[in-house]
């Protein structure tokens, strides 16, 4: 009995030793582990902002590539000559490495140079509050170009992106939403991009309108009435007609009679345009 | 030299493009792919071959990286009302048509060939159907469609056009070769046939 208890006490002794060293073992790895880690971390810099909407999309650059070659190659061959790695590199330059808030239509100026084309007149549909019913109706009737229409709209829509100060550069966790700060790189991006698609406007423009919205169909503070309309011009754009619609089912809160419409038609008159109204367009 | 169209400029951006706009913004219900394999295995499908003997066969790779599963009940088929199939079915929120599938968004309208002995693509001209059946853009589609086929579940629906010549439904065409012959019996429970006549157009 007692050389069996010795040899197992030994046995102990040395499963003991054994365990206390790889103990030992696993924490100096991890100390080490944890040391390189926090060291790649400082290295790394300053945390990138956050923000409150999504971040950029993720393989923004082959998505906008894509886009760029889609639209100009299967869809317009004849603006064959844009150059869409130089579009994209003017993109990435008006954000990349930048705060998010400071972003001003400077940024922004060579991208719409290179982006922008003509429109043909009479062919311009502008929308508000009805982003869905505009988009398939141009869809099937070719006739009309909205924004997203463009090649400028067409890249851009439902993709979102911006920059940070901190490496790489662009921030793929969050971006500003416009009540954090308007001069953020989407918001200012389609100001512009509005802008510039009213000014191209010629001939008789038109505008989809949502007659079922309760705050009225025109508002001052979307962007067609705080930019686009200010910015038609008057010596290229003859009349704007514009076409209210009903949600199918919905309410008919305002008809062509109403009082968000006739003060779209005080504005209008007032920059010498004439002004049509149909309730319901087909 | 062909009689068809050559390949689509900047294909392989395109490509690409598509694929990560698919998975971004389409559709990210699907999850992660690897964009460049799929566009890899897509290219040596036809790349180097003679583009009159290209086989569906040779996507097999290209439909494994690209597949997903098709949601029950929202298999959409059709025969000569491309644009109407393409606004009906609203990129999947009604219907998910095979070009509103990964493997048939990406390539939906492009054009594509090789050429044999060659690592380039032919931007010149490509072969028709009616020049030789095994060309690079006739096999995809034919292997795309049996794939779409196999994987479709529930109540489908095929949408045929009443004004067209010859007839709603066409023989030889797409959906009688390649899509009705692949249909599963035990994941097909109902096939819902509209006839859709072109507005003004002959009944």
């Amino acid at each position: 009995m007692p050389f069996q208890q010795g040899s197992a006490r030994t046995r102990q002794r040395t499963v003991l030793l054994v365990g206390i060293a790889v103990l030992l073992a696993a924490l100096v790895l991890a100390v080490v582990l944890a040391s390189i880690l926090t060291r790649r971390e400082q290295e790394d810099g300053p945390k990138m902002l956050k923000w409150k909407d999504r971040g950029t999309t993720k393989n923004l650059q082959e998505v906008i590539l894509g886009r760029c070659y889609n639209y100009v190659m299967a869809r317009y061959p004849e603006l064959r000559d844009k150059d869409c790695l130089k579009i994209w590199d003017s993109l990435k330059h008006a954000f990349i490495y930048k705060n998010p808030c400071n972003i001003t239509s400077e940024d922004y100026q060579p991208l719409m140079e290179l982006a922008s084309h003509p429109i043909p007149c009479n062919k311009s549909l502008f929308w508000s509050k009805t982003n869905d019913l505009v988009h398939r109706y141009t869809k099937s009737n070719q006739n009309f170009l909205t924004l997203e229409d463009t090649l400028l709209g067409y890249m851009a829509d439902r993709v979102s992106w911006c920059g940070d100060p901190s490496a790489p550069g662009i921030n793929y966790e969050s971006c500003p939403k416009r009540s954090e700060c308007e001069s953020n790189p989407g918001s200012v991006f389609w100001k512009m991009a509005s802008k510039m698609f009213a000014e191209a406007a010629c001939g008789v423009v038109q505008v989809m309108l949502n007659g079922s919205v309760e705050a009225g169909a025109f508002g001052s503070s979307s962007i067609f009435g705080s930019i686009e309309i200010f910015n038609l011009n008057p010596d290229k754009v003859s009349e704007v007609h514009i076409w209210l619609m009903h949600d199918i089912g919905g309410p008919q809160s305002e008809s062509c009679l109403g009082h968000s419409i006739k003060r779209l038609k005080s504005i209008l008159e007032a920059r010498n345009f004439k002004i049509t109204c149909e309730d319901n367009y087909r | 030299k062909w009689k068809g169209e050559g390949t689509t400029l900047n294909l392989e951006s395109i490509v690409v493009g598509r694929c990560y706009d698919y998975i971004r913004i389409v559709n990210p219900a699907v999850g992660e792919k690897n964009c460049l394999e799929i566009w890899e295995a897509f290219k040596n499908a036809f790349i180097g071959k003679d583009p009159c003997s290209v086989l569906p066969k040779d996507y097999e790779l290209f439909i494994n990286l690209s597949f997903h599963t098709i949601p029950p009940n929202k298999s959409l088929f059709w025969e000569n009302n491309r644009l109407l199939v393409n606004s009906f079915a609203d990129r999947g929120h009604r219907y998910m048509s095979l070009a509103d599938t990964l493997f048939g968004y990406v390539t939906d309208f492009l054009n594509w060939c090789g050429q044999a002995n060659s690592t380039g693509l032919d931007y010149e001209s490509c072969p028709t159907t009616e020049e030789c059946e095994n060309n690079p853009v006739e096999s995809f589609w034919r292997m795309a469609s049996i794939t779409y086929a196999q994987h479709s579940s529930g109540v489908i629906h095929v949408l045929l056009n009443g004004s067209a010549d010859g007839g709603a439904y066409p023989v030889p065409g797409f959906f009688a070769d390649y899509e009705i012959p692949n249909l599963q019996r035990g994941k097909v429970s109902e096939i819902v046939i509209w006839v859709v006549d072109d507005i003004e157009g002959p009944d």
